[in-house]
């Protein structure tokens, strides 16, 4: 049964654009990797945070007395155990680690627990006793804003923690130039990140008095200074160190555990802590992607082509900001979708409720507003009587024209080449005769949609990344990443890209994953910027590096000019005569710092001047790197039910060059996974702010029976400023499905669902809505 | 209680409380943690086991309930030399992302085809939908149960 | 901690029992054990029913089969008897969780969870199975129709289990079918689900037995329905017609799952889907 197997069958050395199996992959599959989940050490502390359960109010009282009579309880701590600020947060620091006056949604953590067992754990969490005034809650955003709603922060007006308007052309004047105008609006949920590895890390007090954190993240520089601050530590007493995250899609975006496990570990004496959050916890405390309601108004001159466009978004953020405000800023940067728009009227709102708490998820605000315009194409498309896959490309952005916001695009701009990708496809082509076919009490349809997603933090916050790559005295090449890889390879295309530029194979490389202490701060992995800016500081470290080697070997071996110097894999060799020398013994000629290269490199912005105010520009607008692409969903749907079956999926992506086609092929299949489950199945049921749904078995994620074959065109275009031309593939595919299937749905239907996602129910009362009709 | 069975080969005898679940023995007690838990109620199949040659889920499982069982964990499949062609087919297609499910992934499909070695696509995703996959999408994960598949079928005529 | 006993064979059951009367039962533990991690109920010891010799298999009785209670799903959905005889146990079967629940989850457990959205229930009342209960004194027979007396209610008393299901063949049920409405393709808790037997003639149908899942507190069924469809031809019309005698007896609640308004809609549809079979009948 057994097959002897090769670390990496593609043997030699490592080269960009070729589909090598992933470094990790080996590690993952033989169950050996570990993950911040898989630690369990001597003498564990287990820690564990009592949840609020009430949707706002003040706290008053915390009784611990019961809880500490636990055998195996060690102690509960407070926010009265902190001292630093006891608040975290990225943009707007407002969330506490344990609430000291007020509770804003039911996951806030009112204390921490710590026990020499989950068994005593679990029975000191349910016997502290919380006493609260509650207050009245908000749990809509539009009612939020409303005079006299209870405010969530009492400091913020009517609960608006960011407002944001742009205005071009002359706005909502230009309505009445348009010849045809649509309307509509359109809601879209909550969507849990559902990572199989839930919220983790272990933490201890190290020898020297160091915090050492050790979880599942994808900010480890940015988690040291929140840890820092809000414990009242010096950044240099905090260690964060990140594994391989068993998913994180935004959701480890910022603090879970990492404050909450600092504390533990500050009061556990020299033991390790371990806090994991189970599933329901991850459900109540964790952050979701917004759920918005989205009012759009869009014009057009009688031939199709766009002319004005107005848009209001409400996105609820839950009670504290986290990345509300930069997901929202995203949103109404996309609003417009991927199209020329010249006179557009678009406002946006991220308001506080006392809901789940909104933040980061792969699309950052797109997928929301991209499934409104894409929506908005198609019901142009069809007052037009026209064909919406045209109407696209007579609007679509091209390099040089300008965004919605007014964002000339100096990018590789590949959008025309995916839709016309799409449009030579058979599926696109033989639409109608699949359609016809569609068998008894089934409906066919087929939908499109194209998609843009702006890659990078935006003009004013640093997008920078610092590599660092180190020739060992083994004489392999070990690559410091300074990047999280929560499960997308960017550390496999990090070897990669070392590998192909040093002229060395798979087994040469090592990989440092982040760690405060040891590798350089990179920035989040977030925003599809990860092998972008990474990968760009890599290759200027890693080119540095061979041309320090190859100068060296040249010398050792007296030849006056290095281009007849190589590198090959564990050696130098000299080309002409060819003499080698195993890089094992090289290295013991270089000095310390010299066997090491490092590089810095920032990301380029936006330059002209849009505008656009101070605040917006802070929270990242306007990008100045797209990716694009087109996408193409065939559903049926049964009339006697309202099921929806994905029978077909195809996309066309423009994501620049490709490094590793496997890789890049991983990231469009998961957004395009994620952005199915987004459109047809997931969503939190609330109730006051109670998510009923907090379980696997209620919130429908999709299987494998779920997702049809997704066959995936990369539309190659070289990104001059990209690392061999690529350009940010992480998300972009997330934000099509929706729309593609909404619009699908439609044209089986005769008939829209304009909230999301598109359940049977939902579809079924469509149907039946639409039979009123014909016959009353 | 004092607890024999088989694990991934060998014969075990642990103590253990009857009513622990296999996948805190397993994690825990035994350090194999390539089990993963991920929902500790049936519905992701990260924590998929074989029992006797079957798929089972070890949070609901109890360790009273391993008692004369042959047991396979993701550990057992391979060894340093060789993988098992499930896991070499999961690393060379791409089966692979952040890894959680991956474990239980593999084992649902050694299991899939002992009982069916010539799987539809179809048939392959109706086999490993007791397991959630976050990042994949799936289409590369079924891709990877095909070619295992071929990989078995030859080994098989050869 | 909580003791864990594993008898191989009745007798061993009966004793433990007689000893152990506080004592919980299960077999796969696929619902059980979630609901005691979750602390809805908290036995003081466990006895598990997946070694009794006695309640394993599917055994040919002539004109009766005899499924053991602690039959696993996977088990009976291999099963050539099933798939010959009962071919609606095995289409509910087959889209029942998915597979490691199927090879943890038993029919017995399915019978005494007595969940409105078991999958097996509405097919084994299709088929008017009966339970054999079994208790250290002897056994008996009861309809399942009788035995399931709301969610999460059954006729057992103390000391007593479900030995397992007798299923009676029926050359005439030419026709089964079974349909549930999920919330996705695969481990899905039915929303609702409809199982038939139909004998069909020429067109006509002669004798029907449907049964609704997830539309009421247990199985949904009226000798009305059935009655109702017996000499009337298969077709859509009938069907159709058919809306008003369901809407009577339905009696769905809204959940975390669906609306009481989708379920009821949903329960006079999917016996539109019987249409299909008109020619082929």
């Amino acid at each position: 049964m057994k097959t002897p197997f090769i670390r990496h069958s593609k043997n030699g050395p490592l080269q960009i654009g070729a589909s090598i199996p992933r470094h990790d992959a080996y590690s993952k599959v033989t169950g050996q990797e570990k993950f911040a989940a898989d630690y369990y050490g001597e003498n564990l502390v287990w820690a564990g945070a009592k949840r609020a359960g009430i949707a706002h109010g003040i706290l008053k009282k915390v009784d611990c007395e019961k809880a500490l009579q636990v055998p195996g309880v060690l102690c509960v701590l407070t926010h009265e155990h902190i001292s630093g600020t006891n608040r975290q947060g990225v943009v707007r620091k407002d969330q506490p680690v344990l609430v000291n006056d007020k509770v804003r949604h039911r996951g806030d953590a009112v204390a921490l627990v710590l026990a020499d067992s989950e068994e005593a754990l679990k029975q000191g969490l349910v016997l502290i006793q919380c006493t609260f005034e509650e207050l009245a809650g908000v749990f809509d955003p539009e009612e939020a804003m409303k005079p006299g709603a209870p405010l969530v922060h009492d400091d913020i007006a009517q609960n608006v923690l960011l407002h944001g308007e742009i205005k071009t052309g002359s706005g909502i004047e230009a309505e009445k130039e348009s010849d045809i105008i649509v309307e509509a609006c359109f809601s879209t949920p909550h969507q849990e990140h559902a990572y199989l590895e839930t919220e983790v890390g272990w933490a201890c007090v190290e020898a020297d008095g160091k915090l050492k954190i050790v979880c599942s993240t994808q900010t480890p520089f940015r988690d040291r200074m929140e840890v820092a601050e809000a414990l009242g530590l010096e950044f240099s007493g905090v260690r964060i160190v990140a594994p391989y995250a068993g998913g994180a899609f935004g959701g480890k975006d910022g603090v879970t555990v990492q404050t909450l496990l600092g504390l533990a570990a500050l009061n556990a004496g020299s033991r390790p802590v371990k806090m994991h959050w189970n599933r329901e916890e991850s459900f109540i405390s964790g952050t979701k992607r917004h759920p918005a309601r989205m009012y759009y108004r869009l014009g057009a001159k009688a031939d199709g082509t766009l002319h004005s466009l107005s848009v209001r978004l409400y996105y609820d953020t839950g009670p504290y900001d986290h990345l509300g405000g930069v997901v929202l800023t995203l949103g109404l940067e996309h609003s417009g979708g991927a199209y020329r728009i010249p006179h557009v009227h678009l406002r946006g709102w991220a308001v506080y409720t006392n809901n789940p708490i909104g933040g980061a998820f792969r699309g950052f605000g797109v997928p929301q507003v991209n499934a409104a315009m894409e929506q908005m194409m198609d019901m142009l498309a069809a007052k037009l009587n026209g064909d919406p896959l045209t109407l696209r490309l007579r609007n679509a952005l091209r390099k040089g024209d300008k965004t919605s916001v007014g964002k000339t695009l100096v990018c590789s701009t590949g959008l025309i080449d995916c839709i016309q990708t799409v449009s030579g496809h058979p599926l696109w082509k033989n639409r109608n005769a699949w359609k016809s076919e569609a068998p008894r009490f089934k409906r066919r349809g087929i939908g499109i949609a194209a998609v843009m997603q702006g890659s990078g933090y935006g003009p004013v916050v640093p997008d920078y990344a610092n590599a660092k790559v180190e020739l060992t005295v083994e004489g392999a090449f070990r690559v410091y990443c300074g990047v999280v890889d929560m499960g997308q390879g960017n550390a496999s295309t990090n070897a990669q890209i070392t590998g192909s530029i040093l002229g060395q194979n798979a087994t040469s490389i090592e990989l440092v994953l982040p760690d405060t202490d040891r590798t350089l701060p990179s920035g989040s992995a977030s925003a599809s910027r990860c092998t972008y800016t990474f990968g760009n500081a890599l290759i200027g470290a890693a080119e540095a590096l061979r041309k320090r080697i190859l100068q060296r070997a040249a010398d050792l071996f007296m030849v006056p000019n290095i281009e007849e110097m190589v590198l090959v894999n564990g050696a130098v060799k000299h080309l002409t005569t060819g003499r080698e020398i195993g890089l094992s013994q090289f290295a013991q000629f270089l000095n310390d710092s010299e066997r090491i290269s490092v590089h810095h490199f920032r990301a380029p912005v936006a330059q002209e001047d849009l505008g656009i105010s101070a605040n917006l520009r802070l929270h990242g607008m306007p990008h100045t790197l797209f990716s694009f692409g087109a996408h193409l969903a065939a559903v049926e749907i049964d009339e006697l039910t309202g099921i929806l079956r994905i029978e077909r999926y195809m996309c066309a992506s423009d994501c620049g060059k490709v490094i590793n086609p496997q890789i890049y092929t991983q990231q469009i299949h998961g957004g395009v996974g994620q952005g199915i489950g987004y459109a047809i199945s997931e969503e939190l049921n609330l109730e006051r702010g109670t998510i009923l749904n907090p379980d696997l078995s209620t919130y429908i994620i999709p299987t494998a029976k779920d997702v049809p074959d997704i066959e995936s065109h990369a539309i190659e275009l070289y990104e001059p400023t990209g690392p061999f031309g690529l350009k940010g593939v992480g998300e972009v595919a997330m934000n099509g499905p929706l729309p593609a299937i909404a619009n699908a749905v439609a044209d089986a239907c005769g008939t829209r669902v304009h909230e999301s996602p598109l359940t049977a129910e939902r579809i079924l009362r469509a149907l039946q809505s639409k039979n009123r009709e014909k016959t009353g | 209680m004092n607890i024999q069975f088989r694990l991934n080969g060998k014969i075990m005898e642990i103590e253990a409380p009857p009513d622990r679940r296999v996948v805190d023995v397993l994690r825990k007690d035994l350090g194999l943690t390539g089990t993963k838990e991920s929902c500790a109620a049936g519905d992701c199949g990260a924590c998929t086991i074989l029992v006797n040659g079957e798929t089972r889920l070890s949070c609901l499982m109890l360790a009273a309930q391993l008692q004369d069982r042959e047991i396979t964990t993701v550990e057992g499949l391979s060894n340093a030399d060789s993988l098992h062609p499930v896991q070499a087919a999961f690393i060379e297609h791409g089966a692979v992302q952040c890894g959680f499910c991956t474990s239980g992934m593999v084992l649902a499909t050694v299991h899939l085809l002992t009982r069916n070695p010539y799987p539809t696509r179809s048939e392959i995703r109706a086999g490993i939908a007791g397991n959630l996959c976050r990042c994949t999408g799936y289409h590369m994960i079924v891709d990877a149960v095909e070619k295992a598949a071929e990989t078995l079928a030859s080994e098989e005529d050869s | 901690m909580k003791q864990v006993f594993l008898p191989h064979n009745l007798e061993h059951l009966w004793e433990l029992l007689d000893r152990e009367p506080e004592s919980a039962l299960y077999a796969g533990g696929t619902d059980f054990l979630v609901h005691m991690k979750s602390g809805k109920v908290n036995p003081s010891c466990l006895i598990c029913l997946e070694r009794i010799s006695e309640l394993q298999g599917i055994r040919d009785h002539g004109s009766q089969i005899f499924v053991a209670a602690a039959t696993t799903h996977a088990t009976i959905l291999d099963d050539p008897l099933i798939k010959t005889h009962f071919p609606v146990l095995n289409r509910a079967i087959a889209v029942l969780g998915s597979p490691p629940i199927r090879h943890m989850g038993t029919i017995g457990g399915n019978i005494v969870t007595a969940s409105p959205a078991g999958d097996t229930l509405p097919a084994l009342y299709a088929l008017s199975a009966e339970v054999e209960v079994r208790s250290c004194s002897g056994s008996r027979r009861i309809a399942l129709s009788d035995f399931v007396v709301g969610p999460g209610k059954v006729a057992l008393s103390h000391g007593e289990i479900v030995s397992g299901i007798w299923l009676q063949k029926d050359d005439g049920w030419a026709l089964q079918h079974y349909e549930k409405v999920g919330k996705r393709q695969a481990q899905a808790c039915s929303v609702a689900s409809l199982a038939a037997t139909l004998h069909v003639e020429a067109g006509i149908v002669k004798r029907a037995r449907l049964a609704w899942g997830s539309v009421g507190p247990t199985v949904v069924r009226s000798d009305k329905v059935d009655d109702y469809l017996a000499g009337k031809p298969l077709n859509l019309e009938v069907l159709q017609s058919l809306a008003c005698l369901i809407d009577e007896i339905v009696s769905p609640i809204s959940d975390i799952r669906a609306s009481a308004d989708y379920r009821r809609m949903v329960s006079k549809s999917l016996v539109l889907r019987l249409s299909l079979y008109s020619q082929a009948g």
